[in-house]
This record gives structure tokens, sequence and C-alpha cells, in this order.
């Protein structure tokens, strides 16, 4: 067992963890952020998709030992029911989600692009999302809902 | 160079099961003392919505609101069946149970509130923004909780159980004829392309896409599915390739086997036309697997259009559009 420290959604953590466990796993199973969804568990889809020190990854494609001394952020730690963020409001405003399994992936992938910059382009905010693979919804509401809550951010 | 065409692509699909096969579907409806209402039913909510459609039918016809009916679905242990949750049936088919089923629970309460309102018929009775009264007597209405609530304490329920069945015969096996789908939903779609002639790389520029949903009972789902049947049309229609060794699939990941991205979604406009199906609920009727039929037509149309080959086997990978070119120049040049 390893032990590592990291920050997850501004609350700092001490785990132990086997040396081969996968940061996806250790969210799940130890912390119960359940949140943070496993697709493919190869790096394609981005269902599994946090902020780690400012930047997405693939969570399936981490293992939860490099994490040490991480700052990390999970689909937990992005608004909630009563003050949801910008990007959660415009989803649910256009109807962005229909199965929802992709949802909160393209949410921090969202995030984390509206927080590097807050004045995307149509191509930036198509390239920040195509890391993340939807079957249901087409994107067309997801990218719309992107642009809208940069908007939101402008004003 | 890079080349651009239009191409149109038009559908129609039988919704159900078809061709005889039972295509039942069921549900449980109970009105509440509390303004509420409770259906049970089968059918599965993959992300299409069809909960909250069976909200929707429910609310429209009690007069209260989407949220405050429960939809309780999918769990083998206590909801009736309705089948699966394909063959673009559960708007339409389950739509028509849960209908039913309300429709049956409403009658039992209007009974009731007719001698409780001393009006003669039930059809005096109407149930409107959360109340129950008589029609067009502002002044003779209460809550319809508070009804319910007496009702309750006299011994009444206002509980229902109901099935629907889709109307389909078999064809006959010697000569095809019959009408094994009731109903058809029809859809046209147009698509421009531009294709790289030294690549052969197709990409979609933008879909129009028009589809008769009988009626649209919540227009953002039909967007949506419209959306996302263009978008698995273009996978089917450029990308996704199943390969198949004795059987076994060769690209069971994401990393073989390629579906569309961000970046391979053109601007989607959607449209729908109204023409309400007699025998849907509400006039509604089936969209989800219509949306991606005609999108295929319509890319290879372009296709055809922009560069002059007829690719006939999807999907129409960069390989075969620069081999269908190649013989087209060998051609042109002999």
């Amino acid at each position: 067992m390893i032990e590592i420290k990291l920050v997850v959604n501004e609350k700092p953590y001490t785990l132990n963890v086997e040396p081969s466990e996968r940061l996806i796993d250790a969210l799940r199973n130890r912390l119960g952020l359940l949140g943070t969804k496993e697709g493919c568990g190869e790096g394609e889809c981005g269902a599994c998709t946090i902020i780690m020190d400012g930047k997405t990854v693939n969570s399936c494609l981490v293992l939860a030992a490099q994490a040490n001394g991480s700052v990390l952020t999970t689909i937990e730690g992005v608004g909630n029911r009563r003050s949801p963020h910008p990007v959660q409001k415009a989803f649910v405003e256009v109807g962005a989600v229909q199965c929802g399994f992709c949802t909160p992936g393209m949410v921090l992938s969202a995030k984390n692009l509206l927080d590097k910059n807050s004045h995307p382009s149509e191509t930036e905010i198509g390239i920040a999302m195509s890391g993340n693979l939807c079957r249901c919804t087409g994107y067309d509401k997801i990218l719309r809902a992107v642009k809208i809550a940069a908007e939101e951010g402008k004003q | 160079m890079k080349k651009r065409g239009i191409g149109l692509g038009c559908s129609w699909y039988g919704t159900g099961y078809g061709n005889g096969f039972p295509d039942v579907s069921s549900a449980f409806v109970e009105i509440h003392d509390d303004g509420s209402a409770t259906v049970l039913t089968g059918a599965v909510d993959v992300g299409q919505g069809s909960n909250s459609i069976f909200a929707q039918i429910v609310a429209e016809e009690l007069g209260l609101e989407a949220q405050d009916i429960c939809v309780y679905s999918g769990d083998t242990d206590a909801t009736p069946d309705s089948g699966t949750t394909a063959a673009t049936r559960q708007t339409y088919n389950t739509g028509n149970a849960v209908l039913k089923a309300v429709r049956q629970a409403k009658s039992s309460l209007l009974v009731y509130a007719a001698r409780e309102f001393s009006c003669p018929t039930p059809e005096g009775i109407e149930l409107k923004e959360g109340y129950i009264g008589v029609k067009g007597d502002p002044s003779r209405r209460v809550p319809l909780a508070d009804l319910v609530f007496q009702a309750r304490l006299r011994g009444e329920r206002f509980i229902s159980a109901e099935s629907s069945t889709a109307r389909s015969t078999p064809v006959d096996p010697e000569t095809g004829q019959g009408a094994p789908y009731w109903p058809y939903s029809f859809g046209c779609q147009s698509a421009e392309v531009e294709v790289d002639t030294e690549t052969g790389v197709v990409q979609v520029l933008k879909v129009v896409a028009v589809h008769d949903v009988g009626k649209a009972l919540n227009p953002t789902q039909v967007e949506g599915q419209i959306a996302g049947g263009v978008t698995q049309g273009i996978g089917y229609a450029l990308l996704e390739e199943l390969e198949l060794d004795e059987g076994k699939i060769k690209n069971p990941a994401f990393s073989s086997y390629l579906i569309p991205t961000a970046l391979d979604v053109p601007n989607i406009e959607a449209f729908f036309v109204e023409d309400a199906e007699s025998t849907g609920p509400f006039g509604a009727k089936g969209l989800g697997e219509p949306a991606m039929l005609p999108t295929v037509a319509a890319i290879i149309n372009a296709i055809d259009d922009a560069v002059g080959v007829r690719i006939t086997s999807i999907p129409a990978t960069p390989e075969k559009i620069l081999k269908a070119l190649a013989e087209k120049n060998g051609e042109v040049n002999r």
C-alpha cells in the first residue's frame, strides 16, 4: 500500500492505495464519489473526466499514486441543486442531458475550458468537448449549453 | 481539392414490433389524496425521456403539473410489463397504455365528483389547475387533493390497470402483402458535405432534418432525438464499421470502432411536422429510430453530388472514396 495525500473538491484526504489502483477506483470506492463514471476504461470516452491540477484527465488512465499531492475536482465539487454551476444551469435549460452517463465528464470539460478561456470560439468549444463521447444527444444541445454558459460568464 | 455537394434522403418507418407480433404495453395509475398521481409501468427510460412523457400525459389528463406525477418504471418486481424500449414504441405504445389507465382512474373519480357536486353527469366535471369541479362554474370547485382525501375517508380509491395492444397483422408469406405496422413515421433530411479528393475524408457541414412526429409532446426531447439520430446517422454513413471474424467482433472498443465526436457533428437544424396520429396518445407517434435513417442516404447522395462517385457500401471510408475516385478517373483517362 502507498500513502498519498490529495485535495478533492477542496477537502484534504490521506489515503492508502494499492500501487496498481486507478484514480477512478480510489475516487469511487474509497471516497464514495460515484459521480465520476467509468465508460470504456481505456481513455477513449471521457466519461471519467475529472480536473487534476487545472487539467482535465481521464481518471481511468491515472494511477491513484500518481495523484499524490494533486488538487482534484470531481462533479461533486461543481455546483449543487440549489446553486448549480453556470454550465450545469445551461445544460438543464437547453435539455443537454439525455441518458446522463457522459454528463459529469462533459460538465467538467466545459468548466475547465471556461475557467481557462472565458471567451471560447465555437471551434475551441468543439475541441475542448471532443474528448467526451456522447451517444444520445448528437452533441448539439451540449455545445449550445457550453456556448450559453460562456456568454453568461461574460456578463 | 475540396469539393462540396448536397444530398437528400427520405424515410418511412413503422412504429412497434410489427408483423403481427404481440405488442403490448401496460400501466397502473393511482390518484392520491395529496393531489398527486403515481404511474407504474415496465417501460424503461434509457434517457430518451419516456418517464417525462408519461408524467406529461397523466398531468394533462388530470389537470395537474408534470412534477405532480411520480413515474415508477422498469422494475420487474413491481411494474407491469410494457415491452422493450426499442422499435420506436414507448411514447406511442406505452403512452397509449398510460393514457388508457389514467382515463380509467379518472372516470371513477368523475363519477364520485358528479355525486359530490350534484352534477347530473360525470361529463359535467372537469379537472383543471389542480382543482376538480363543475365545468364552467368556478364557484363550484375544490382542490383535487381535498376531494380525493374525502373520498378516501369514505373508502373510495381511484386506481386503474390498463394495457394497450398495437395494431399489427402479419404479412402474407406468399405475397408479402399485409399491414405489419401502425403507425408509420416519415422523415426527410438534407446534408451538405465537403469531400477532400486527396485524402477521401468527408466532412459533414450541415444537416437539415424534418420529421413527422404526429404531435411533439415534448419539443425539447424531439429536437434532442433528432440531433442524436442525425449524429448516429453520420457515424453509420462515415465511421462505424463492425468488423467480424468468425462471428467475433474484432473491434469492440472506442479506439477501433469510431463513433462521432463533437468535432464530427455539423450544424443540425431540426424541424418537426405535427400531423396528429388519431391512434396515438394526444396524436403522438414514435421518432427514436427514424431520426437516423435518412441521414445515411442524404450523406451518400451528397458525396455523389460533390465528386460524382456512387458509394454502395457503408461506412463511406476515405479508402472507399479514394478507390471510387481512382476508378472514375481511370475510366475518364481511358
